[in-house]
Order: C-alpha cells, then structure tokens, then sequence
C-alpha cells in the first residue's frame, strides 16, 4: 500500500515536473502559475480541515482520514515545482509568496521536504490504521505547514 | 453606597462587568487577528459569545435598566428625544438604546460568523465549522473580516457619541465604571434584579458558550 503510493506520487512528481518545465517552455502565464499554486494550497486546506475535523470527532472516520492523508502526501510531494522562477510577487500577479523563497532556495527546499516528509509519515500511519499516531502526527503536519508560511509567506493583509 | 442622596444607582455590577470585559476582549480580539495569533482569537471570541449571551438573557430578565424593555422604544419616542420632549428615566435613552443594539447584533453576527470561519490552512478553524466544508468556511472568515469593519464604525459612533455627552455635560462614562449617576428630580430609582438571578443567568450563559466552543460537544478535544 505505502509503496503503491510512494510509486504513484513519484510518478505525479515527475508528470508535474515535467509538466512545469513544459508549460513554461510554452510561455504558461506567471498568472496560470500563481492561480494553479493557490488551488493546490487551498486543496491543501481543505484536507488539512477535513483531518482535523475527523480527529476532534468522539469517532473519526477512517476512510476519510485515509484518503485525505493521501492527498496531502500527494500534493506537498510536488510542492518544489509550484514555484518557478518569476511567479514571485515581481510579476506583478497578486501573491503572497515572498520574495525569499527564490533568493533563499536551499531553506525553502528544506522546509518542503520538511512538509513532504511529515505529510508521508501521516499517510503511512494512517494506512496502516494507525487513527491515534496520525492524529498525533497532524501536529507535526500542522507545524510544518506554519513554519513555512512565517518565513515565506507574506501576512494576510 | 446608593444611599448618598445625590447619587443614583443605575448599572447594577453584571452589566458593567460585561460592558468592560466586552470592550476589553474586543481590543484583543482585534490585535490577536492582526497579529495572526488564531488560538487566542479563537478564546477571545469564546469569551466574548459567552458574555454577549449573558447580556442578551441578562436584557430579557436581569436588572430594570439592562432590560431591553426598557431602552428600546420606536421612533415615535426617538423623535421625541431629539426634539427634547422626553419624560426621564434611569438608563439608555432612547436614541442611545438603538446604538445598544446595533452593537449587540453586530458583535452577536460577527461571533456566529467565528464559529464557523476557516483559517486559510485549514489548521486552526472555528468551533461549529465542521458543519460546513473548506470553501463555505473561507468565505464566512472572509464575511468575518469585511464585518469588523461595520463593527469598528459602529464602535466609532458609540465613543464619539459618549464624547459629545460628556463635553456636554452629561457624565456616562463614570456612571458605567461605578454604577452611579448624580440624581436629578424625578429620576426614579430602578429596580435592580437579585444576586441570585445573576449567578443563574451566568451559569446558563457559560454552559451554552462551552458547549459552542466545543463544536456542540460533550467530550473530546477542542
């Protein structure tokens, strides 16, 4: 099961790597990037609620905590392509990413895998049935997501 | 204390202890949202549902001048306070009851909005918000944000007006930190609800607020 995963979100990895070099290549908008990175966070988002949800329940439901745990793993894996060179707030496209993430890109490349990591162990937990561990892990998950946005990402305004 | 015959009780001790503490959660609600800090929102906000249910059971059977009764008339009588032609009694005008409860109903919407608000990384949301999914939750905070907006204007009107009284003349502020007024002729005394009834009506206030807090549930984390 973790290693079907693993296969799978390795391949979606490399579909979006690819797919984000092309896509530049073929002159894909600084906007289209910017618009498709604030859907994947808010996916993000959404899952991250419906786990917390399930956890504070008296009875979590494993099914959704399986599938959401998933998709978060999934989608943090290719967190490292969603910023390409020039979709920074010098675009012009309203965003929140700062300027950091491309001058500092070695921190920024840690705090990613620090997410796909965390994000990996919740689904490998939750996989094996594990409601209690990921529940717990969710905390780790939790900080990884906000130690990011502190450093990276510019307050609401 | 109210025996000093020029003074005049007329806030009794729960409602100037939820006037202030109201104010006060309110200011720090504000800089929590500001300064991103959602789990002391979120306690600010918890606070501030409990005290608002508090007053508003508190306007239904707490003391002659926190009742609703008492200070919200119909325009009829707004007109007549303007034009000065008003029979004085003890507590809100009738001008000033309308101000009572626009800023009860603003805050009253603005901490319903809370309760089932979203934060953008879904991480911290409102208590009530599992009712609703991530996108309905990211709209309502944003409802949320533009409403504190209406909530600051109409806060504006309240101390603007409350300076006008007090340059003219008219004491308010010290009246709602000691509970007394001067007395003025044939400003009758209110009647004032028992201690009883307020510790009933606090009870009840901080069970309901709890159990919101706590997504409607008896047991389990936050």
């Amino acid at each position: 099961m973790a290693l079907g995963i693993g296969l799978k979100s390795a391949a979606i990895t490399a579909v979006l790597v690819f797919g984000a070099t092309a896509s530049l290549a073929a002159g894909l908008s600084a906007a289209d990037a910017i618009k498709a990175r604030h859907d994947h966070f808010k996916e993000m988002g959404g899952a991250a609620k419906m786990l917390g949800d399930q956890f504070k329940s008296g009875a979590p439901d494993a099914a959704i905590i399986k599938a959401q745990s998933a998709k978060l793993a999934q989608t943090a894996a290719t967190l490292p392509t969603w910023f390409p060179a020039g979709t920074g707030p010098e675009s012009g496209v309203k965003t929140r990413a700062l300027p950091l993430i491309w001058t500092d890109k070695a921190g920024f490349s840690a705090a990613a895998k620090t997410l796909a990591a965390e994000t990996a162990k919740l689904n490998t937990l939750a996989a094996s049935g594990d409601m209690a561990g990921a529940g717990a892990q969710m905390q780790a998950v939790g900080a990884a997501c906000g130690g990011c946005h502190k450093k990276y990402r510019a307050p609401e305004s | 204390m109210a025996d000093r015959p020029s003074h005049l009780r007329v806030w009794d001790i729960p409602t100037r202890g939820a006037h202030w503490a109201i104010a006060v959660l309110f200011a720090f609600s504000w800089w929590s949202a500001k300064t991103n800090h959602l789990p002391w929102h979120r306690i600010s906000g918890d606070l501030i549902l409990g005290l608002l249910i508090f007053r508003l059971a508190w306007g239904m059977c707490g003391s002659q001048t926190a009742r609703f009764s008492s200070f919200v008339k119909g325009p009829a009588a707004v007109l007549a306070y303007i034009r000065g032609d008003w029979t004085k009694g003890p507590g809100h005008n009738p001008l000033g009851g309308i101000s009572v409860v626009a800023l009860l109903a603003a805050l009253t919407t603005q901490v319903v909005l809370g309760l089932f608000s979203v934060d953008e990384d879904g991480l911290e949301p409102g208590p009530l918000s599992r009712f609703v999914d991530f996108d309905v939750g990211r709209s309502l905070a944003k409802i949320h944000h533009l409403m504190f907006n209406v909530l600051l204007a109409l806060v504006a009107i309240h101390l603007f007006a409350i300076t006008i009284y007090e340059l003219r003349g008219k004491r308010l502020v010290r009246p709602m930190l000691t509970g007394e007024t001067r007395s003025e002729a044939g400003l009758q005394p209110p009647r004032f609800a028992p201690a009883w009834t307020g510790w009933a009506t606090f009870a009840i206030a901080a069970s309901a607020a709890w159990l919101l807090a706590h997504g409607l549930r008896l047991w389990g984390p936050v």
